[in-house]
């Protein structure tokens, strides 16, 4: 509870900071606000007074003269609202894109270790739909001022033409402010409700079409069809819910007014009679009622709305103020140029839970030049050894070091630049094949594109692809298969020349029959660069000079494929299970197979 | 001033493409038919409206009559009486209010009730071919984006359509009675408010449409972006993404900001009518008062009726929006409604036997307008046989076993079972006869006893029990937390891919058919269920007839007899040995998977 109420706390200061930049804005805003209540405040005035002192009178020049006036009154009231409008809304959508800028940069500097644990969902909802909530509040904000100085001036010009007869107008108006807060809350939990039901009610549709083959199959129609009906009835049931809290307000919105009219024609009418009065103020006061109404009405609204506002901004704050557990040295040592990429692990220990040591005292040195391959049952940390070298996650204890430097001596660009990574599922962004691969460096010449797909055996099929380099790939584009996708990765991985190469299972997703095609690839670019491989293909542990098994986050057998087989029993122990699951996959195979024997 | 301004970012109607004239007449009409049930409480809810609406209207006339006949007059009585009336009618106006809002509201809801399920249940029966057809997420949004947009027509736009034209036409004729000559002066102003109004939801649904796009932009951008954060962080790309985000994020600023220019251009104009108009009340006003044509009363009160006459063509305007959207989703949703079911039942069906012989009688067929993909397949299976069906993908093996579950009908020839054309059979019957297992487990939210009581609505507990424990899998769901009552939609539950087809199998044992067709799954399973699926399979298949599409050559060759199927033929039919024997496709696709497993063992 107290957690909530000191987010909401920070939400509002979050809120008041994206507006700091806007504070031109906020503050022509609010005098155009101003100006815009005088001119409204002066016209049903200056009609009042034509009535009482030019029509009631004859007087046509003084009915000509506020005639003029209104006209004129009127250009600085709707030149008021312009601006006034103008800048509520510019001020929004300012801080809105500002707000979310600046999340979108500090998600992407966020450490591993944060997005293992967020959802995607969930950020995405941080930065959709809470940020559209905290722009409702600010959007009536300058608004808001502008309305409390309506109100204010109103009321002010209503006391000092009659004090009695002011009180009797206003006496109903507070109640609408009341009502329409008193209904903003409670139709806020409601509205909820009812888009729950609809989210269960479409949760219905959508699993009737995913699954419409069992729903045939064993003829279930009529029991989704029941289910559905259910769901239609539990939103019908809270729409009419919501109707309900509607029919008692919204003609509030009406009679609440018209009392005021109805106190202002006969109170006031007595005082016209009394000669306290005249009929002028009348229709003054009248109007001034009508100008009540929209303040009041949104001020319900916003009271309502802020504290949903408040907490959707606390946790947008939650997620900025959370620091990246990964940053730069402040005091960073350069790698040394031209150095071979000796890798050196020294007494590593690393956990992702505390307590629940992944790796411990792990020791391992890899010369330059050297391609090792990590070989472990699941579970094992061999993908985390990989994820510590470019400080994807550092170290709990011991160090980590690159050509005898600690990782986190070194600038991260300067250290992620320095090796090329190849993950398991090759992410490809919806982009052109040559920007993909280009990714490291996008300022590079053609030419090293072609030279990075050339070395990864890509550039036979890119150029077959229907506008070769061009060709734009991912969700929206053109689909390649999982072979060609990892190839492109590994010209991505390659491309800034990076003195040190990890293949974190990067063969695992692809068709055993197309493996061979990969490990051509792989074998190029493995030339002349520290090569760190996660692998449980034979196949691909074959690319190795030496294989180290680890098992409970230690070492516990070095050697060459060959010489582990044939003394490791854990080794083969190992090998089999991965193997068991692959052979279960390579048996589809016939599918594959068959399809090929029949194009030929 | 309006609502915080059409100009806002909420509560604004899009519409894609508006009807032609001619469909918004077909659909109107056609809804005016389907409202049959309600229209009497239409009628209803529509002199409740007319009945506020006209108390609404009553309070300025009385207003003037209060000025003439009592203050102007020196007559307190008259006064009095004016002001009395006026509390009388605003509160039959506010009774009426509350009454018209939930009588409204119960129709339109009830209505899209009605609309939800009818819709649905013609979604359901329709055959499998319209769900290869259409995609998955349009036929989804039709039951939820297109029948939410008559929501918001329901909730409050229906009301709010016929309460401002009432009142504007109310106010009009009001004014018009008062005095005819001020009311023509005062009515100039209504045209321009009109035009700029057109204008204005004409321009600003533009402006919105494109916002709406560069919001979608946007989001994909920020999707990759935290998608793909990890390699972004790898080749320490993190500032050149986020400078990527800001030009979406900024096109989507700049999209914003037009439509706060439109809307800054329109509310001034529309302001300054409302000034204009007062303008011209009181100095056209003064003119007649001096004439002793109209009353002082009769200024005030069309200064009253003014705000009557602006506020409604500016929210119809606004609500035009709304009411071209609804009659889009609802062309949408007849469309859905007019497509036929490829699969009924026919008048006169008669159930299948419980027994019989499975017969394919010389099949053709192909999907839609395109050419066969089965040609003339003729296939005998006897009760308690036991087909492999192996072939290429795209063969059409996939195809045949949709025929046999009627999933489809042939174009020519028939499929039979116990000598009963499948045509002719109850599709009750049919399901219980002949239950297809698709390839991927299928759940449905809920618990596992419920996804497994999807086979059979009226199945008891026991029942359930009983098909678990035919496949020896009550046990292993038993170990779970909450049992056979864990939901297994929920997060932390998820079960694996071979629970999964656990539970599909243990469907199929609750239906209890005599035919059984398998799908064989192509996916991985971990080698944990692999045996419990292995094992059930067996005793799901134990005395019935089945006819497995097979995708491992091992399934096949323990089938007691193998059809090869290729270019939608029947190429070779016969026993593994047979076949193997023969030295055709079967025989060589064997060859060279023996080989494939050889080399990868190594």
């Amino acid at each position: 509870m107290d957690r909530d109420k000191e987010l909401r706390r920070a939400g509002w200061r979050l809120m008041a900071s994206t507006l700091r930049p806007q504070r031109g804005w906020v503050i022509t805003g609010v005098l155009a606000g101003a100006v815009w209540t005088a001119a409204k405040i002066i016209i049903p005035a200056f009609a009042g007074a034509a009535i009482d002192d030019g029509i009631t009178p004859g007087k046509s020049d003084v009915v000509v003269k506020f005639v003029v006036l209104i006209l004129v009154v009127g250009i600085v009231q709707a030149s008021g609202t312009a601006l006034r409008r103008y800048c509520a809304f510019r001020i929004s959508y300012a801080a809105e894109t500002d707000l979310r800028q600046r999340l979108f940069a500090h998600l992407q500097r966020l450490h591993f270790a944060f997005h293992d644990h967020a959802q995607t969902g969930q950020l995405m909802a941080r930065a959709n739909s809470d940020i559209q909530q905290v722009n409702q509040v600010i959007i009536l904000l300058p608004l808001t001022i502008s309305n409390i100085l309506v109100l204010i001036a109103t009321v002010v010009v209503m006391l000092l033409k009659s004090v009695t007869l002011a009180f009797v107008a206003l006496g109903a108006i507070p109640f609408l402010g009341y009502f329409a807060t008193r209904f903003s809350r409670r139709i806020a939990p409601v509205a909820l409700e009812l888009q729950e039901e609809l989210g269960d009610l479409s949760g219905v549709v959508e699993e009737s079409v995913a699954g419409v083959r069992v729903v045939k199959g064993f003829g279930a129609e009529r029991r989704q069809t029941q289910r559905l009906e259910a769901e239609a009835d539990s939103v019908l049931n809270r729409a009419l819910a919501a109707a309900k809290l509607r029919a008692n307000f919204l003609p509030l919105v009406d009679f609440l007014p018209a009392l005021a009219l109805v106190a202002i024609l006969w109170y006031g009418g007595h005082l016209v009679l009394d000669g306290e009065l005249q009929v002028g103020d009348l229709l003054q006061f009248n109007s001034y009622i009508f100008m009540l109404i929209w303040p009041l009405r949104l001020g319900g609204l916003l009271v309502a709305q802020s504290a949903r506002s408040a907490a959707a901004a606390g946790r947008i704050f939650e997620i900025l103020e959370t620091d990246t557990a990964v940053t730069d040295p402040a005091r960073p040592k350069p790698l040394p140029p031209d150095a071979p990429g000796e890798l050196r692990f020294d007494d590593v220990r690393f956990a992702y839970a505390p307590g629940q040591p992944v790796l411990d005292g792990f020791d391992l040195v890899i010369r330059g030049g050297e391609a090792v391959a990590i070989v472990g049952p699941t579970g094992s940390g061999k993908t985390t050894v990989a994820r510590l070298l470019p400080r994807f996650y550092d170290v709990a204890r011991g160090r980590v070091l690159v050509d005898g430097v600690d990782v986190r001596d070194v600038r991260l660009e300067e250290l992620r630049k320095s090796i090329g990574i190849v993950f398991e599922d090759t992410f490809l962004f919806s982009d052109s094949v040559a920007t993909n691969i280009a990714f490291a460096d996008p300022e590079a010449p053609m030419e090293t594109v072609e030279e990075a797909a050339r070395l990864a055996s890509a550039h036979e099929f890119i150029i077959e692809l229907p506008d070769g380099y061009d060709t734009v790939i991912g969700e929206h584009g053109y689909s390649l298969s999982g072979g060609q996708r990892q190839r492109v990765a590994i010209a991505r991985a390659v491309l800034a020349d990076p003195r040190v190469l990890i293949l974190d299972d990067a063969t695992s997703s692809v068709d055993p029959t197309k493996e061979h095609e990969i490990r051509a690839a792989l074998q190029q670019v493995m030339r002349g660069r520290t090569t760190l491989i996660i692998a449980h293909r034979a196949a691909t542990i074959a690319l190795a000079d030496r294989v180290v098994l680890i098992d409970g986050g230690r070492i516990v057998a070095a050697g060459t494929h060959r010489e582990l087989l044939d003394t490791s029993e854990r080794y083969r122990e190992v090998l089999a299970q991965a193997e068991m699951r692959m052979v279960a996959a390579a048996v589809e195979d016939i599918e594959a197979l068959a399809d090929g024997e029949v194009s030929e | 001033m309006k609502r915080g301004g059409g100009g806002g970012p909420w509560g604004q109607t899009v519409v894609d493409e508006p009807l032609t004239r001619g469909e918004a007449e077909r659909v109107m009409r056609r809804l005016w038919r389907m409202l049959r049930p309600w229209r009497r409480r239409i009628f209803g809810a529509t002199l409740l409206i007319v009945g506020q609406t006209v108390c609404l209207l009553a309070g300025p006339a009385l207003v003037k009559h209060g000025i003439d006949a009592g203050i102007d007059k020196g007559d307190a009585g008259e006064l009095n009486l004016s002001a009395g009336l006026y509390l009388v009618v605003a509160f039959v106006a506010l009774l009426f209010g509350r009454w018209a809002i939930r009588v409204v509201a119960g129709i339109g809801e009830s209505f899209l009730r009605e609309l939800r399920v009818r819709v649905f249940h013609h979604l359901v029966s329709l055959g499998l071919d319209f769900f290869e057809r259409e995609k998955a997420g349009r036929l989804v949004a039709r039951m939820t984006s297109d029948v939410d947009a008559m929501q918001e027509l329901v909730q409050t736009g229906l009301t709010m359509f016929v309460q401002n034209i009432l009142v504007f036409i109310g106010a009009l004729a009001a004014i018009f009675i008062i005095s005819w000559q001020l009311a023509l002066f005062t009515f100039l102003v209504v045209p321009p408010v009109f035009f700029i109004s057109r204008w204005f939801r004409r321009e600003s649904n533009r402006a919105y449409l494109e916002v709406r796009e560069r919001i979608g932009t946007n989001l994909a951008t920020l999707q990759e972006g935290l998608a793909g954060v990890r390699v972004v962080q790898a080749f320490g790309r993190e500032r050149a993404f986020t400078r990527r985000f800001r030009e979406t994020n900024d096109a989507l600023y700049d999209a914003n900001l037009e439509t706060v220019r439109i809307a800054t251009r329109y509310f001034p104009v529309v302001e300054y009518s409302g000034v204009l108009g007062t303008a011209i009340i009181v100095g056209v006003g003064a003119w007649f008062v001096d004439d002793d044509v109209i009353t002082i009363g009769t200024v005030v009160s069309f200064m009253l009726y003014l705000q009557n006459l602006f506020e409604p063509v500016q929210q119809l305007s606004q609500l035009y929006n709304v009411l071209q959207s609804a009659a889009a989703a609802l062309h949408k949703l007849f469309g859905l409604l007019d497509t036929r079911a490829t699969i009924n039942e026919r008048p006169g069906a008669v159930d299948l036997p419980v027994t019989g012989a499975l017969e394919v009688d010389d099949v053709s067929f192909g999907y839609g307008e395109a050419p066969d993909v089965l040609h003339s397949v003729l296939l005998t299976v006897a009760p308690g046989e036991r087909v492999a069906l192996v072939g290429p993908t795209g063969a059409g093996k996939s195809t045949l076993a949709k025929l046999i579950a009627r999933f489809y009908d042939p174009r020519n020839g028939e499929v039979r079972y116990g000598g009963v054309s499948l045509r002719g059979a109850t599709m009750r019957s049919l399901r219980e006869r002949i239950v297809v297992v698709p390839q991927e487990g299928y759940l449905f939210s809920g618990t596992i006893r419920d996804n497994v009581r999807v086979a059979r609505a009226d199945a008891s507990d026991a029942d359930i029990d009983a098909a678990l424990d035919a496949l020896g899998v009550r046990d292993r769901f038993l170990l779970l937390p909450e049992g056979l009552d864990t939901e297994v939609r929920e997060r932390g539950s998820r079960l694996s891919a071979g629970e999964r087809q656990l539970v599909s199998l243990a469907r199929a044992a609750l239906a209890d058919p005599a035919v059984l067709i398998l799908d064989e799954a192509t996916s991985n399973l971990d080698p944990g269920t692999e045996n419990a699926v292995e094992r059930a399979l067996e005793a799901l298949t134990a005395e019935r007839t089945v006819i497995v599409v097979a995708h491992r050559l091992s399934t096949a060759a323990r089938a007691d007899r193998i059809a090869v199927i290729d270019h939608g033929n029947l190429a070779e039919l016969g026993t593994h040995d047979e076949l193997l024997a023969g030295e055709g496709r079967y025989a060589s696709l064997w060859a060279s998977w023996n080989a494939a497993q050889s080399t990868r063992a190594s």
